[in-house]
């Protein structure tokens, strides 16, 4: 296995220019879209099957509901350690590459849609053109040719990086010290830590607040891991529905012939 | 920010008529192991009813994939933490003893006849897999409701349990072979699989609490109390205790039963993705 390549989007440097968004798609050739209203200047509300890249826009409020300021970050697919999608898709056609991203065989997928449901992020999307399941590629293609991927190129002011995972991580624990200092309290890293939820995120993010304000979960959970206790209860359902059928067929008169 | 999967009418006929299968052949093979002579009616029903339901579950989950033509893909892959994964495997292989079972359910000889019992006890795993692996599916997502309940796979088997059996009983009455003892039996064991549905549906929704709310309120709310707790579970079991004598209120019981169970797996996967 090659080193872990990871993406750090920093929230503190994003300015909205949607310049990764364009990018990313000029680059994976994906289809425009219909724009999606919802008074924000947020377009699209969600990822897509044909936008991987998405600026969101949140507007931080306080109790009064005053207006306190802008909240913009460069969403994209976590790459996770311990990925949802991957563990869910029961053809293999989800793999880990050898730099610790997730992709999608676009050749093997056949379209069941679980990977959709099994997302903590909401990232998988069904693409119904090709009748499969599509999310951002890390841009496999040019990773393995020695280029960044086209969002993390394309970004102006650096809020996108790329790179070795252990060198940003390093990068990423320094910007946070220095925005302390600035007097951002609640500046932050997601997904870094891989003792973490998801053994960590390959695509991770320095924000400037809790991971609700951007639409994070808390405490992103791998769904395989109810497995095993649902498997469980539902033996113990069997035994008991068993219990009750052999209580109502056992033969009083002893086994009789065919 | 979540993402449904757009599992729609043919996931909700799947599940529902997987459940039939699982619970039609375990009952199948439970009278046939445990029962008397006089339920080879029922054990030669359950048997038989699997077959078709099995394939009509496989025709209907191949007709889901957004790319049909590929369904073996997911034979490329064993993945035993993964619902959908040994589901597809295990649909597979209860085909397998559904239609070996349901074969030898016509020979009389005493060889065949053991053969029969023995293989379908091991098929019976599979019927309860079949029965209970699509709600333990749902609860391994990350979507609010389905990712958190506990007792989903445990439901869904109670439920395919009693559907299962109503079928049968179902199919005896319309076949004029409801006269036997072999009826009463499955009629007493879909009882006993209501009871435990209803009980274990009580602890589902109270494990759930607020969690449960897509179901208990909202749009869905009055075909869930009404099309599942009172058609398909309160009713027929007040029919059994007041019209256990006659035979086509028993009959109607087993219909609404159906309907319950139908109900169930429509409610739990359109309240979600709705």
């Amino acid at each position: 296995m090659a080193r872990t390549l990871a993406m750090f989007t920093d929230v503190s440097l994003c300015i909205g220019c949607r310049a990764c968004q364009v990018a990313c798609k000029q680059w994976n050739q994906l289809a425009p879209e219909e724009p999606e209203w919802t008074g924000s200047y947020q377009n699209h509300p969600h990822f897509t099957d044909k936008s991987y890249r998405l600026v969101r826009f949140f507007e931080e409020t306080d109790a009064k509901g005053q207006m306190q300021r802008w909240h913009m970050m460069s969403d994209v697919c976590k790459h996770c350690a311990q990925a949802g999608c991957l563990e869910a898709c029961p053809t293999g056609a989800i793999y880990r590459t050898e730099y610790g991203t997730v992709n999608i065989n676009q050749d093997i997928c056949n379209g069941c849609r679980y990977c959709v449901s099994a997302c903590p992020f909401g990232v998988v999307a069904f693409n119904h053109d090709t009748a499969t399941a599509t999310k951002c590629t890390f841009c496999n293609d040019r990773i393995h040719n020695g280029l960044g991927p086209a969002c993390a190129k394309a970004c102006p002011t650096e809020s996108i990086r790329f790179g070795f995972r252990d060198e940003l991580a390093v990068k990423a624990k320094q910007r946070v010290e220095e925005l302390r200092k600035l007097g951002y309290k609640d500046a932050q890293l997601y997904g870094e830590d891989k003792d973490g939820p998801l053994g960590g995120l390959n695509a991770f993010f320095l924000l400037l607040g809790q991971p609700s304000i951007y639409g994070l979960p808390d405490k992103p959970k791998l769904p395989q891991l109810n497995v095993i206790t649902d498997s469980l209860l539902s033996i113990g359902a069997a035994l008991l529905v068993g219990l009750g059928a052999l209580v109502a067929f056992r033969d009083r008169g002893g086994k009789g012939g065919a | 920010m979540l993402k449904i999967p757009d599992w729609e009418m043919t996931i909700v006929w799947y599940f529902f008529l997987g459940g039939i299968a699982g619970g039609a052949y375990f009952t199948a093979a439970i009278a046939d192991n445990f029962g008397s002579a006089r339920d080879r009616a029922v054990s030669k029903v359950g048997y038989l009813l699997s077959l078709p339901l099995t394939l009509a579950c496989g025709i209907l989950l191949i007709a889901d994939l957004g790319t049909p033509l590929r369904f073996l893909n997911m034979l490329g892959a064993f993945k035993f933490w993964n619902p959908m994964s040994i589901g597809a495997w295990g649909l597979g292989v209860f085909g397998l003893f559904s239609l070996l079972s349901s074969v030898l359910s016509f020979s009389t000889s005493q060889q065949m006849v053991g053969l029969r019992r023995k293989l379908s006890l091991v098929g019976s795993i599979f019927g309860f897999f079949l029965a209970a692996y699509t709600g333990v599916l749902l609860s391994a997502t990350t979507l609010p409701f389905w990712g958190d309940s506990r007792l989903m796979g445990a439901l869904f088997l109670a439920s395919g349990a009693s559907t299962g059996m109503a079928a049968i009983s179902l199919i005896m009455f319309l076949g004029g072979t409801a006269a036997g003892e072999g009826w009463g039996k499955v009629k007493k064991a879909d009882r006993y699989s209501m009871i435990i549905e209803l009980v274990l549906l009580a602890v589902f929704l109270g494990l759930l609490g607020s969690a449960a709310r897509p179901l208990t309120s909202g749009q869905f709310a009055p075909l869930f109390w009404g099309g599942l707790v009172g058609v398909g579970l309160v009713i027929p079991l007040v029919l059994e205790f007041v019209g256990q004598r006659v035979k086509a209120v028993a009959a109607l019981g087993a219909v609404l039963v159906l309907v319950g169970g139908f109900v169930l797996r429509y409610v739990v996967l359109m309240s979600v993705q709705a």
